[in-house]
């Protein structure tokens, strides 16, 4: 069969790289054949969720910020400094995580939707016109956050003034100074350019952007045993070479903004200057929790839990 | 652009549903105008906004939405009922016109008939939104709310359309609505209506 | 399935349906035939909802609103009389200003039609009285309308931008290189006309007179610098440009001009909303007819046949052109850059072109398209407004037609009358 197969990125970033992975080893090891949808061909992220629920697409590869509007407790990866930012402690929490594997999957499924694997894409970096080591420093500075909720109160806790803006008006907008930042994966920045217009990095360590692919569930649940074995040996696969792919890349982005720009610096703040964000989380949280509900609480807790595992 | 015929508002059916079409008629310029001035007072507000208080208004881009959506399905109904959707006439003025009344009355139940296609397919995507509860996410408005206009004008445009085939099939000259004339002016009479 | 989708298409377009009409059916059956059915009609909806949602495209009705109050008021006519006094006189002098008139119009005005009838319906009588022929006069309102195409803001740009992901402010800037050069080579045509048909000329107006509408003229002449000054100089999105001209001119027209009464502006309103929903209805059809073309891999397959892959950029750049070109000889502009960029956007990206200069070359090729017999949508317009028959209004048009081609000529070989601009302000 033919399968399809939609995400929300362009060429040659992690979601396709990732999808090309994945139809790598079902065509490898099957008859099956997988179409690949890149950003835009069909309609924007919450159009492509949509299809999958509709059974037009079998796969999906959505971020649970997007998928906020649907089901409100993915936000939780919002909540800054809720994971930690070394990147062995947070692949192995993904692996592990009770809350990960199986209060999202029910959550999804509630929706239609077979969680196959949540993934983290990268460290969100934020971008601004100067240097910004503290809440002081992100005074009256528009920073533009993606359309959603939760991600804006956590810029108005870190003291600036949250701007959600359309990927598409987010480079002019830096360049022509309506927005003095932004945020997002090192390697978005790389390739979208955004360091030309917004040099400054800094690496506050309270986020990772995080992803999940999904299948509609009727289409999984009605596959042939070896077929779901098929589908999910192919998820493990991509799910481990993007385990050894994103950290290199960070890193190998990182390096081509600084050898193709002079004007870019990067801050890495120190465990005193993490703090004073930190201690601005906890108003995040409650806005969280006020949205959610009983299901965010347990969520919440379950995440913690997990994630004290994993770190001792 | 200026309203061709200053009878357009009028409608050419008789009695009871004649007063019907033009209570939908005053409806829906009602909802025309109002959407495009809240659009401006929302638009301009979200700029003064940034530009005096240095804060954008979040909930500005989910409104405009909404009333995007509403005078799109407004406009289509009032755009067909004033014989103004664009088409390409090049052929279709060349024919006679006897024979171009019933080449009109043919597009128009043709037309009619899609929009009732649309307005059937829009009113089940609505039923599948609202059974997903998607809310937009700033204004926490159910998503199938904004919907609503779209069967609504889908329906209105479709039942203009059958009309304008009535109204071909019955009357002597060629109709682009149940208003409109399909027709040309001399060169003498732009001068003439100038001074 | 493409060629099914295509000869239908053409064939509802060329029998006189509303163009949302051809559209509409032929993503139907494109639906019909990729789902066997009607199942899956719920994404067709889906998509036209998608299509007209978009934040940047709210600039549009605000542009058309923005003209809108400055046609029923007084700033189109002042910016006509400025054009008018300096060059009214000289031979060919009011031919001229039409086209520059339309020029400084397009400043203010995003689409082609609003153009035709702020600047057409008042100069059109004037040229006829003056000695011009009829077809030289619709000829020349029609095509010059095409230069408000080009200088921003310009519809048909901000809807490129939107389904390219290409900076529209970028498109902006880029635009009043090509706009200025199609008034130069119009002007030229105009003069010559002017004296192989020995029309007479205007009285020269005084220096007074040109005083006096110099100053009535320095309001209006806020826009241009609100548009370009705002995006160029970073204050404004397009979005938010779109907004402060509806603010500026609301304030002109009531507060200074007070040319209009509160009562004026619920008729503005609705002519507005009209346009807006005549234009957005083909958008939202335009965006499900895309998606089923995108679903069922019919660009790709259409680009390998061409064989795109191995032209290198000037045979993509020229391709889009023609391509650009037939189709707008056909089909509304916005509905042909609806279909016809998402099929091109994996050449184009593989090619390496710049993506604000493609953007300005379809731009342009639109704009020639529209005005091309046999069927540019622009020459109906004009038969609507202007109520003449169709073979009347296309026979002034090759001439234009002819320099607009020579235009888009010499854009292919110097790529820079469009790229200085964004360049200069953007490195
Ligand atoms: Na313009
Ligand atoms: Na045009």
């Amino acid at each position: 069969d033919t399968w399809r197969y939609a995400h929300e990125e362009y060429e040659g970033d992690v979601q396709d790289v990732f999808a090309y992975k994945f139809k790598e080893y079902v065509e490898d090891n099957s008859d099956h054949t997988v179409q690949v949808f890149r950003f835009g061909e069909l309609g924007e992220s919450d159009d492509i969720l949509e299809q999958t629920q509709m059974g037009i697409l079998n796969f999906v590869n959505q971020s649970p910020g997007f998928t906020g509007s649907v089901i409100p407790a993915a936000q939780i990866f919002f909540i800054p400094y809720l994971m930690p930012t070394d990147e062995e402690t947070v692949i192995e929490f993904f692996k592990t995580s009770e809350a990960i594997n199986e209060m999202f999957p029910e959550l999804y499924a509630e929706q239609g939707l077979e969680l196959l694997q949540m993934y983290p894409e990268g460290e969100m970096v934020v971008t601004v016109d100067e240097p910004v080591r503290s809440p002081d420093d992100f005074q009256g500075k528009n920073i533009r956050t993606m359309t959603n909720p939760l991600l804006a109160e956590t810029y108005r806790a870190f003291g600036a003034t949250p701007t959600p803006l359309p990927w598409g008006e987010v480079y002019g907008g830096l360049q022509t100074n309506i927005l003095q930042g932004q945020e997002n994966p090192i390697f978005w920045i790389e390739s979208g350019g955004l360091y030309e217009v917004s040099p400054n990095l800094v690496f506050t360590g309270h986020g990772w952007f995080t992803t999940a692919l999904m299948a509609n569930q009727d289409f999984y649940n009605g596959l042939p045993a070896e077929d779901k074995e098929l589908v999910q040996e192919a998820t493990a696969f991509a799910f481990d070479y993007i385990n050894e792919y994103v950290p290199g890349l960070s890193e190998e982005a990182l390096q081509t903004i600084l050898d193709s720009s002079d004007e870019v610096t990067v801050t890495r703040l120190t465990e005193a200057e993490i703090e004073a964000f930190r201690a601005r989380a906890p108003q995040v949280e409650e806005e969280f929790l006020s949205m959610t509900g009983e299901t965010g609480r347990e969520l919440l807790e379950q995440f913690k839990a997990d994630l004290e595992a994993v770190t001792n | 652009m200026s309203d061709t015929n200053p009878l357009a508002g009028q409608s050419a059916l008789p009695g009871v549903l004649g007063m019907l079409d033009n209570a939908i008629a005053r409806i829906e310029s009602f909802i025309l105008a109002s959407g495009v001035l809240l659009m401006a007072l929302n638009t301009v507000s979200n700029v003064v906004a940034r530009f005096v208080f240095g804060e954008s208004l979040h909930f500005s881009e989910e409104v405009n939405r909404i009333l995007i959506v509403m005078i799109t399905f407004a406009g289509i109904g009032y755009a067909a009922r004033h014989g103004r959707h664009i088409r390409m006439s090049a052929f279709f003025d060349l024919v006679p016109t006897q024979a171009r009344r019933y080449l009109m009355a043919f597009i128009a139940v043709v037309t009619g008939a899609f929009m009732f296609f649309l307005c059937y397919y829009s009113y089940t995507y609505i039923l599948s939104i609202y059974s997903t509860g998607r809310v937009l996410p700033t204004l926490n408005y159910p998503l199938w709310t904004m919907y609503v206009w779209v069967p609504i004008g889908l329906a209105v445009t479709g039942i203009q359309y059958e009309l304008t085939a009535i109204k071909n099939l019955t009357a002597k000259k060629v109709y682009l609505s149940t208003s409109v004339k399909d027709g040309f002016d001399e060169p003498e009479q732009a001068i003439k209506e100038q001074e | 399935m493409a060629t099914l989708m295509i000869i239908t298409m053409i064939g509802l377009l060329l029998l006189g349906f509303p163009m949302m009409v051809p559209l509409t059916a032929a993503a139907i059956l494109g639906f019909y035939m990729t789902f066997d059915g009607f199942g899956q009609m719920n994404v067709m909806v889906q998509q036209m909802l998608g299509g007209i949602r978009p934040t940047a495209l709210i600039a549009v009705p605000m542009f058309i609103l923005a003209a809108d109050i400055m046609t029923r008021g007084q700033s189109a006519q002042r910016l006509i009389n400025l054009v008018m006094t300096f060059i009214g006189h000289i031979k060919g002098g009011l031919a001229v200003s039409t086209a520059a008139s339309c020029t400084l119009f397009g400043a203010v005005s995003g689409s082609t039609q609003a153009t035709v009838v702020a600047i057409g319906s008042p100069l059109r009588p004037r040229m006829l009285k003056a000695g011009y022929k009829d077809p030289f006069t619709l000829a020349l309102i029609i095509n010059a309308s095409d230069i408000a195409f080009l200088i921003p803001p310009s519809i048909g740009m901000i809807i490129y931008g939107v389904i390219s992901g290409t900076s529209i402010r970028e498109l902006f800037l880029a635009g009043i290189g090509p706009g200025l050069l199609i008034l130069a080579l119009f002007s030229v045509y105009c003069i010559a006309y002017a004296y192989l048909n020995n029309v007479p000329t205007e009285p020269k107006a005084s220096w007074a007179e040109r005083r006096s509408a110099v100053l009535k003229a320095l309001w209006p002449m806020g826009f241009p610098v609100i548009i370009v000054g705002g995006i160029y100089g970073g204050v404004f999105s397009p979005t938010e440009a779109a907004a402060a001209c509806v603010l500026y001119a609301l304030i002109l027209e009531f507060g200074i001009f007070r040319s209009l009464s509160a009562s004026d502006i619920a008729r503005i309103a609705k002519s507005t909303g009209l346009i807006t929903a005549v234009v957005f209805i083909l958008v939202a059809v335009g965006t499900s007819f895309s998606w089923i073309i995108s679903f069922a891999r019919i660009p790709q397959a259409i680009l390998e046949t061409i064989g795109i892959a191995d032209m290198g950029p000037n045979g993509v750049l020229i391709s889009i052109a023609i391509a650009f070109f037939v189709a707008c000889m056909f089909v509304d502009p916005i509905v042909v850059i609806l279909v016809l960029t998402p099929i091109f956007a994996p050449a184009i990206e593989a090619s390496g072109l710049n993506p604000v200069l493609v953007g300005i070359m379809i731009t342009l090729q639109v704009a020639i398209g529209s005005a091309t017999p046999p069927f540019g949508c622009d020459i109906f317009t004009a038969i609507a407004i202007f109520k003449r028959p169709y073979w009347e209004v296309i026979k002034g048009t090759p001439p234009f037609v002819f320099l607009l081609l020579l235009a888009a000529a010499l854009l292919v070989m110097f790529p820079s009358i469009a790229l200085f601009l964004p360049e200069l302000a953007y490195g």
